[in-house]
């Protein structure tokens, strides 16, 4: 019986249409999983039939019956109940309330509650104490306490976004367990993963989205890894090639383990680009950080790196992942923003140089040509591909040797993206030596001298160009595997 | 669009603050005659000066998101220990410099728990705040020191250029502090670290000790509030300045300083401590009840918050 439809969904984003014409359906009781490139629609899929986005057009139908959700509550009274990848629980809150979290009764009767909590952990065979506080729970025992509470709203269909990202081996074998028995008592769940195995291990029917366009949907037990792969990937057009360089020069040797991360070396050329790629929880995204001195431990051509005042020190700088957060201070100009890592070389006796603070600015705006093209506006105000263009303006300004670019495209247009690419490139003419971590495998692809894929917390391959599209993306999901 | 068209909403968030300034002003001078008058504005200045000595301190520790709460109790601890030291035979200037290096010294007591104990700055500053007052009281013995020499008097009474001393130390600290927090690296990390202290971090600033440095800066502040206080009673009290560190945070607020971090300046500090000074002193002209005036004042900071969260929500 089909439970859910969605048909004809289109969405647009400005100029950018994320979603054309995509139809998807749910059977009551399956898994179906929901599989594409970055960029590729499946989340924004996901936001609309869970009520956080309208489409522009197309419907749905549940159980026969059209409907429209305005709002996530609306959809979750529906039974459509979405499982964040970022978890949405509070940590000071028992197990027992965080599952009834905004249905809790006006007077909490705690053994009463206690009782109700037992009873649905019972149901998904998690043996966690209620009343125990959930900030204690590792991060395994937290999603599945947000499945847990899923289910406590009554879901008929649950969406879970990448559920394993940061789960070990262990507690994703348990995760898949528990989806079993989920689906045993009739729910429906739509499953995005970037894993392929787990997509063979835990779906009954896999879709693919690309482009923003479905391009099939296949039986699990039909299909293979490969063919996934290549309804994935398409006949991709490059729009960005950059010529691989090697000057045989070289530069120096990372060192670097961590937590969720093996101890792995990089030899670096200059001039080289080193592509890192992996799924979230591969340790790829821990690799820069962990280099910049941020956690775990890590070394430079033989000397330890401490802290991000060391690495800035030895000639390390780091464009992290979330601009926001960790790049930009949003209050200060422009000119500000750019100082910040170079504070030392523009003050004389604990003094600003005014003049030389303007001429290195001014420098930044028109070598990256930022817009506007204003020094003393807030970076608050520049559109995303700016206000990148500032983060890599400030990391330049130190003068680096090793450039660490952590998703340096991440939400910028595809205008700024291509400067962003020139850029690059002109800086390994220069000379520099650049790591670049991306889930964007065209970037990857497009960019790198040659791509180190991780998996499980360690290099399991080292592709060189020409870089087989294909390949790559069969790596990172472990397709590769599979076969 | 005319290009003539004001943005009110421009102008009044850049200039919101003077203007309500001087409509208390045009208010007070037509209810009481003796408002405006030469030697009433020099009388609300040097009543000011030492809350926006140690509100200037403030500013700096709330620009890098942080707060003092000790400064009532180590202004009352350096008072009493420069005032002890000077009266039992060290020259005076000795003294008050012993006292000011004091004063640092405390603040960066706080500001090491802080930074490098990773201690919520309420709470290291609120022990601090009992800590300071307990050494004032058992320092004395719970008595006022008396007997200082003349240089304490010329602190508190003195005048130069037909001004009193108090208010030229004002001055001097507010440019001081304008100084370092706009034109130099120091102040520039402040602001860094009050925005977005992860990327101060990541941009290689030394988060830690900048942090550090504003707690003993404010430290410095308070002391040197001491000193002019001590001048004005010409005794060092251990139960000086209780409740000083919420008018501080008051004149910082109402000068538009986030709490958040990250945005203001001392300008708007010492506009701050003349709103709240003006309103005091129109209140005693027009024979307000002490009572009411608390009252009064606690309204005034409410109703500035209030507008300030309106404009920045409008502008967002």
């Amino acid at each position: 019986m089909t439970l859910l439809r969605m048909s004809g969904v289109d969405k647009r984003f400005g100029q950018v249409a994320a979603l054309e014409g995509v139809d998807f359906d749910l059977e009551a009781g399956e898994v179906h999983a929901l599989v594409g490139e970055n960029g590729a629609g499946k989340s924004t899929l996901m936001k609309i039939l869970a009520g956080v986005q309208p489409p522009d057009a197309g419907g749905m139908t549940l159980a026969d019956r059209p409907v429209r959700f305005a709002s996530v509550t609306e959809a979750q009274a529906h039974g459509v109940v979405m499982v964040y990848q970022e978890l949405a629980l509070v940590p000071t809150l028992s197990v027992a309330e965080n599952l009834f979290l905004g249905k809790l009764p006006p007077l909490v009767g705690y053994g009463a509650l206690y009782q109700r909590a037992r009873d649905l952990l019972a149901q998904v065979e998690l043996d966690l104490d209620p009343a125990g506080e959930v900030g204690r729970l590792g991060i395994g025992e937290k999603q599945l306490v947000e499945i847990a509470r899923a289910l406590a709203r009554e879901g008929r269909i649950l969406v879970l976004d990448e559920p394993t990202a940061a789960l070990s081996a262990s507690e994703s074998g348990r995760l898949f367990d528990i989806i079993a028995k989920v689906k045993a008592s009739g729910v429906a769940m739509v499953y995005i993963s970037h894993r392929l195995e787990e997509v063979f291990r835990v779906a009954d029917r896999v879709t693919v989205l690309r482009d923003g366009r479905h391009v099939g949907t296949r039986q699990v037990a039909d299909t293979t890894a490969d063919e996934i792969v290549q309804l994935m990937v398409g006949k991709s057009v490059r729009r960005y090639q950059r010529a691989p360089r090697t000057t045989g020069t070289a530069l120096g040797r990372f060192a670097a383990a961590g937590p969720g991360l093996a101890p792995v070396t990089i030899a670096l050329e200059a001039g080289e680009v080193v592509g890192l790629a992996g799924v979230i929880g591969s340790g790829r995204e821990r690799i820069l950080p962990t280099l910049f001195g941020l956690e775990g431990t890590a070394s430079w051509a033989g000397r330890p790196v401490r802290s991000p005042r060391d690495a800035i020190r030895q000639g390390i700088v780091l464009v992290p992942s979330d601009r926001k957060t960790q790049g930009l201070v949003l209050e200060l100009t422009v000119q500000e923003n750019v100082s910040l890592a170079t504070l030392p070389q523009l003050q004389r006796f604990g003094f600003m140089q005014a003049g030389r603070e303007r001429e290195q600015t001014r420098q930044w705006i028109r070598l990256l040509s930022l817009r506007p093209p204003e020094p003393h506006k807030p970076v608050r105000e520049l559109s995303g591909g700016n206000q990148q263009k500032v983060v890599v303006a400030k990391a330049l300004a130190t003068e680096p040797k090793v450039l660490l670019l952590d998703e340096p495209t991440r939400g910028v247009d595809v205008g700024a993206r291509a400067e962003l690419y020139d850029v690059i490139d002109g800086l390994s003419a220069r000379g520099l030596g650049l790591l670049l971590s991306s889930s964007d495998t065209e970037e990857l692809t497009g960019l790198s001298d040659r791509i180190l894929v991780f998996r499980g917390g360690r290099v399991i391959a080292e592709l060189h160009p020409p870089f087989a599209y294909e390949e790559v993306v069969a790596h990172v999901t472990g397709a590769r595997q599979l076969a | 669009m005319s290009p003539a068209r004001v943005n009110w909403r421009e102008v009044f968030a850049r200039f919101g603050l003077v203007m309500a300034l001087l409509a208390l002003i045009v208010a007070l001078s037509l209810l009481s005659d003796r408002f405006l008058t030469p030697s009433n504005v020099v009388n609300v200045l040097r009543q000011i000066s030492i809350n926006a000595i140690i509100a200037c301190g403030m500013t700096v520790v709330i620009i890098g998101r942080g707060i003092d709460l000790s400064v009532g109790s180590l202004l009352a601890l350096t008072g009493v220990v420069g005032a002890g030291l000077a009266v039992g035979g060290l020259p005076a200037g000795l003294a008050v410099l012993a006292a000011m290096a004091l004063g640092t010294a405390l603040g960066t007591f706080n500001g090491l728990f802080v930074a490098y104990a990773g201690i919520a700055p309420f709470i290291v500053t609120l022990a601090g705040l009992t800590i300071f007052r307990g050494a004032a009281l058992a320092y004395t013995d719970g008595r006022p020191i008396t007997g200082l020499p003349s240089l304490f008097m010329t602190l508190g009474y003195g005048t130069f250029l037909g001004l009193p001393v108090p208010i030229w130390i004002m001055l001097a600290f507010l440019l001081v502090t304008h100084v370092i927090l706009r034109f130099t690296a120091l102040g520039r990390a402040i602001y860094a670290i009050g925005g977005n202290e992860e990327a101060a971090r990541l941009s290689g600033i030394p988060v830690r000790r900048v942090q550090a440095f504003t707690f003993a800066y404010s430290g410095l502040a308070a002391a040197l509030a001491a000193m002019v206080l001590t001048g004005r009673l010409n005794s060092a009290q251990p139960s000086a300045g209780v409740m000083f560190e919420l008018d501080a945070i008051a004149a910082v607020v109402v000068g538009g300083t986030s709490l958040f971090g990250g945005r203001g300046g001392v300008f708007g500090t010492l506009v701050g401590a003349l709103i709240i000074g003006v309103i005091n002193n129109g209140m005693n002209l027009l024979n307000v009840p002490s009572f009411y005036q608390q009252i009064v004042k606690g309204g005034v900071i409410l109703g500035a918050l209030l507008i300030e969260r309106l404009v920045a929500t409008r502008r967002t």
